[in-house]
């Protein structure tokens, strides 16, 4: 067998491999691109409420008196915090209630993360660390491989030597210029 | 077929138990001795430089990349911002109202008035808010620890 013949089947099953790597990597690089945009893990949600002002002198009576007044039962509560006098914020599973206790304003801040790409860019942004950084890596050493082995897949006028060193160029050139022109402008 | 899924359901809950009670995030935790955050916020210059273990609810959360976590404090009306290296530990906003068992080094600086104007524009562009220059009135000392590892539970 020789050494192109090798160098397909590398190409290939090392490519049919990545598939699922790639796509997702893919997917979450568009998504956290654009992070200026929007936020690629979360959706939060604003809503304003009304309700009458909070009576009450410790923090424990304010609580009860804003959860009875907000309809929140006790098993949802996770937390509460005063940040200053007139705020008190409860935190329940994903929402955030923020009241300002003189005036009864309340801001509810609902955070859920995105299904799916939450979890796509965790993996692209290493979040879990430990072994995932070695399947990264590992990840990252295929690509190279498939890169490499791709150019020798065909010979002839389609071949690294015809028409491929002029994508190959195109591919190098692109980066480089406009890095170029990113750091000389 | 049944006892497949029984293992499946017994290997998920164990999952879940083992993992799903606390979360770690960074380092591992090396104090035993707890310092209050309000004996922090009360001397902070005693405290500058110096590694702490703290305690508290998590009140808030860097929404652009989890960089920073604000650690409610043992006294009303007080927090201490816990910041990390971005993309070292990454919190996730679900750790909100949390609570947290967090180590890292006490860092106390102070800030011009032009100094403090950019790092509220970039706060409040990581919070999706706007922000107003004129809500700084002078040149502040802000108190932060630089965290290093975190247990949310």
């Amino acid at each position: 067998m020789n050494w192109r013949r090798w160098n397909n089947i590398l190409h290939r099953d090392v490519g049919y491999a990545l598939v699922g790597l790639t796509v997702i990597y893919s997917i979450s690089g568009i998504a956290v691109n654009h992070r200026g945009d929007w936020n690629p893990n979360y959706t939060l949600r604003k809503q304003i409420l009304t309700i009458e002002p909070a009576r009450g002198t410790t923090k424990e009576e304010i609580v009860v008196d804003v959860m009875a007044k907000l309809n929140i039962q006790a098993e949802e509560l996770k937390n509460s915090f005063r940040p200053n006098e007139e705020t008190l914020q409860l935190f329940l599973e994903e929402r955030t209630y923020s009241i300002d206790l003189p005036t009864g304003n309340v801001i509810v801040d609902a955070v859920h993360s995105r299904p799916v790409l939450y979890e796509m860019n965790q993996l692209h942004l290493n979040t879990p660390k430990g072994i995932w950084t070695l399947i990264a890596d590992l990840f990252a050493v295929c690509l190279i491989l498939v890169a490499i082995t791709g150019m020798f897949v065909l010979k002839g006028k389609t071949g690294i030597l015809g028409r491929g060193i002029w994508f190959v160029t195109a591919g190098i050139v692109i980066p480089v210029a406009y890095w170029l022109y990113y750091w000389y402008s | 077929m049944k006892s497949t899924m029984s293992l499946v359901v017994l290997l998920s809950l164990a999952f879940v138990l083992a993992f799903g009670a606390e979360k770690k995030y960074g380092k591992k935790i090396t104090l035993k001795e707890k310092t209050k955050i309000s004996d922090i916020m009360a001397n902070p210059e005693s405290y500058d430089g110096k590694r702490v273990l703290v305690e508290g609810p998590i009140v808030d959360v860097c929404r652009e990349r989890g960089c920073w976590i604000k650690i409610g404090s043992d006294k009303e009306f007080g927090a201490l911002r816990f910041k990390v290296e971005d993309g070292v530990i990454t919190f996730p906003l679900q750790v909100k109202g949390k609570n947290t068992l967090a180590e890292g080094i006490v860092s106390v600086k102070k800030y011009s008035v032009e100094q403090l104007i950019a790092q509220g524009k970039e706060t409040a562009k990581e919070e999706g808010r706007e922000f107003d220059p004129s809500t700084v009135k002078g040149p502040k000392t802000v108190l932060m620890i630089k965290g290093e590892g975190a247990v949310v539970k």
